[in-house]
């Protein structure tokens, strides 16, 4: 569960309980302890009435009682005195319902002491039984006051209004609290996605605000964390590309020494010095991918986007891979035509496919296809490119795309690569907003790139001639 | 003997590259900064400039503006290998052919040719004087000038040599193969764009048609077309 629901229904607990705790000692310090003191004062008072009523009867009559009855009925508590005997019928007194006190007058009779019926809100009734001289009984029914303990939210109708008055603070102090405690942690939640995302200039602490409690510490140890892996990372691009850059001086004077070399070199030194030269050539590419993938990687290569057609950019790649995989007894085959207009930049493009395809030439084997298909499907384009080259482990998928990455150590030298070609299309993709990834298919690998049409959809065009792996041009 | 101008800041490489030209026969000089080259190679002295990107002073971008303003004198770029977007800008300024450091000193060789060349037929074709006209474009051949509807358009020697050929040829597909050999001489390799760059600045150059069709369309893997209507 969310941590703010969390704390907030925690702290909205805690209040309920305070309340219900509050209400609950109220009730036993002040109306509990009220309430039994009136009962034994009712007890007593009952059993001295009763008790004075019948030597008043036996020494004074009727008339007597009734005076006294009377002067009971005075009492400032007393609403009703009656006597009625034991078949329930009123003798003295006022009450004209003593049907109504019959289950009280049983039990007092049963009993032979004071009964109480508490069940009336504002009044109680209190039978005792007296036995006369001549032998008659009668019950004398007391309708007392009950005694108002102060309600806690008092009696009238503002106590509603104090409740929910109550409940809404409560609830806004609770909301207010679950935010200040979470808010933060979400926001260094977020901060540390960002940072994942590989958005290293991502900071936190500003977004926190002023507090000094331990979020806003662990907000400014994130700041130092991300600021550290920041200057590691961009130390290390530079590092890098500084070194790509420098390589390149010596090499191009290597070449052109290597050049007159070879002007003035007699025949028969004549092939190492092809030798060198090709060799140079391949530091040549190396550095060249090099400089590429560190200037896509650091967001340095500033490029426009324009409308392109991908099917004309994966079609001429397509031509060229293919021209280049026939004299080793493959082919480039490629499914798909008609346009379709991709909002990008060409030579990024062109440099993605180009990367992915000849990695397929290189890896399929001798005298298999690979199969490139454009798929356009409303707004999403797709371009797979699928080999047969066996494929790789498939725990090394997802590291294919990681500069420098070799799948097998021996193979990849011989065949020329320094695996850098899928890293450059990674990157080069990401920049179009776009996606790329591999599986294994049953005997080769597959790679998907996954790229936005541009909205204005796909551009009538007169030309739309696809060629896969016909004859080049 | 053809004089090229080289203008980098590696010294060393200046050096090496001269001697190498001296022996395939060309005169050089070499200036190692870009305010120095722009005042050589507005001097008239040489017939061709090899220029480095990157310059102390100007760099090699802002020389080859500068130049363009004033002078056709052919410039071949020296562009970074891995980075796309300085050769396209270098095409785009009005730089003939591009090579990327470091580069193969028989191709540079090779490129120098190909674009001086080219130059020297142009002054030989003085004489020709023949025009060739595709509905509002207008080329001649002798002045190596294009107008259209009246307006001259600035192209570079290479341009100006692929909007020939394609419109000596209108209507009618000309294959990439046939464009790579006739204007940039050299056989058309795998993967190299320059062709395809070059007819996109031609493009831009000389835009659509009044009613928004494109004048020179692609044939995919075969080649260009200069439609006509």
């Amino acid at each position: 569960m969310n941590l703010f629901f969390k704390i907030f229904l925690w702290f909205l607990a805690a209040v309920a309980l305070m309340i219900g705790i509050v209400v609950f000692i109220n009730w036993s310090v002040q109306t509990e302890p009220v309430m039994s003191r009136w009962r034994v004062s009712v007890h007593n008072q009952m059993n001295i009435y009763a008790d004075t009523a019948g030597q008043i009867y036996d020494s004074e009559g009727e008339a007597g009682l009734k005076q006294f009855l009377d002067r009971i009925h005075d009492a400032e508590t007393v609403s009703e005195v009656d006597l009625i005997d034991p078949e329930g019928r009123m003798w003295l007194g006022d009450g004209t319902t003593a049907g109504n006190y019959s289950d009280l007058v049983q039990r007092a009779f049963a009993s032979n002491g004071v009964e109480l019926d508490t069940s009336l809100p504002t009044t109680a009734l209190a039978a005792r039984p007296i036995t006369f001289a001549n032998g008659k009984s009668y019950a004398l029914v007391v309708r007392w006051d009950r005694p108002r303990p102060v309600a806690i939210f008092g009696e009238s109708q503002l106590r509603y209004l104090r409740l929910a008055g109550l409940l809404i603070t409560a609830l806004l102090v609770c909301y207010a609290l679950a935010k200040y405690l979470s808010s933060p942690i979400g926001k260094i939640r977020q901060a540390t996605q960002q940072l994942a995302e590989g958005n290293l200039t991502t900071r936190v602490a500003d977004r926190i605000g002023r507090r000094h409690d331990e979020l806003a510490k662990l907000a400014r140890d994130f700041d130092l964390m991300a600021e550290r892996i920041e200057s590691l990372v961009t130390s290390q691009q530079r590092l890098l590309r500084d070194i790509s850059h420098e390589l390149r001086s010596p090499l191009a004077r290597m070449n052109v020494a290597l050049g007159i070399g070879k002007q003035k070199a007699l025949p028969e030194v004549g092939q190492l010095f092809e030798r060198i030269e090709s060799e140079a050539d391949r530091l040549n590419v190396m550095i060249g991918r090099l400089l590429t993938l560190s200037k896509l990687e650091s967001g340095a290569l500033d490029y426009e986007k324009e409308p392109v057609d991908l099917v004309e950019i994966v079609a001429s790649v397509v031509d060229d891979a293919d021209f280049e995989a026939r004299p080793l007894g493959k082919n480039v085959n490629m499914r798909g035509d008609g346009s379709c207009i991709v909002d990008g930049n060409e030579p990024l493009l062109r440099s993605a496919v180009e990367n992915v395809l000849r990695n397929a030439v290189r890896y399929t084997k001798e005298g298999s296809t690979v199969d490139v298909a454009v798929e356009h499907k409303d707004e999403k384009v797709t371009v797979s490119i699928e080999d047969h080259g066996g494929g790789v482990p498939e725990d090394e998928l997802n590291n294919l795309f990681k500069p420098f990455y070799r799948i097998g150590e021996a193979r990849e030298r011989s065949t020329g690569g320094i695996g850098l070609g899928l890293a450059i299309a990674d990157r080069a993709i990401a920049a179009h907003e776009g996606s790329i990834s591999a599986r294994n298919t049953r005997d080769g690998l597959k790679v998907v790139i996954g790229l936005r049409c541009a909205s204005n959809g796909t551009r009538q065009k007169t030309s739309n001639q696809s060629n896969g792996g016909g004859a080049r041009r | 003997m053809n004089r090229i101008l080289i203008i980098d800041d590696d010294e060393e490489l200046c050096e090496l590259v001269a001697e190498y030209l001296t022996v395939e026969g060309f005169e050089t000089k070499a200036v190692h900064d870009g305010a120095a080259g722009l005042d050589s190679a507005l001097s008239g002295d040489y017939d061709m400039a090899v220029l480095d990107v990157m310059l102390p002073k100007m760099n090699g971008f802002d020389v080859l503006r500068s130049l363009r303003s004033s002078s056709r004198l052919p410039v071949l770029m020296l562009t970074a290998r891995g980075d796309d977007m300085e050769r396209i800008v270098g095409l785009e300024i009005g730089a003939d052919d591009y090579l990327p450091k470091p580069f193969n000193p028989r191709e540079l060789v090779a490129r120098l040719r190909a674009i001086l060349r080219r130059s020297e037929t142009a002054e030989a074709s003085d004489r020709a004087s023949d025009k060739v006209v595709v509905e509002d474009l207008e080329l001649a051949r002798s002045a190596r000038t294009v107008r259209l509807s009246g307006d001259e358009i600035p192209l570079t020697s290479v341009e100006f040599d692929l909007l020939t050929e394609l419109a000596a040829e209108a209507g009618k597909v000309v294959r990439k193969d046939d464009l790579s050999e006739r204007v940039l001489e050299r056989k058309l390799s795998p993967y190299d764009r320059s062709l395809d760059m070059h007819i996109s600045n031609l493009r831009k150059k000389l835009g659509p048609r009044p009613d928004g069709s494109e004048r020179i369309k692609t044939i995919r893997s075969v080649g260009y077309i200069y439609t006509v209507l």
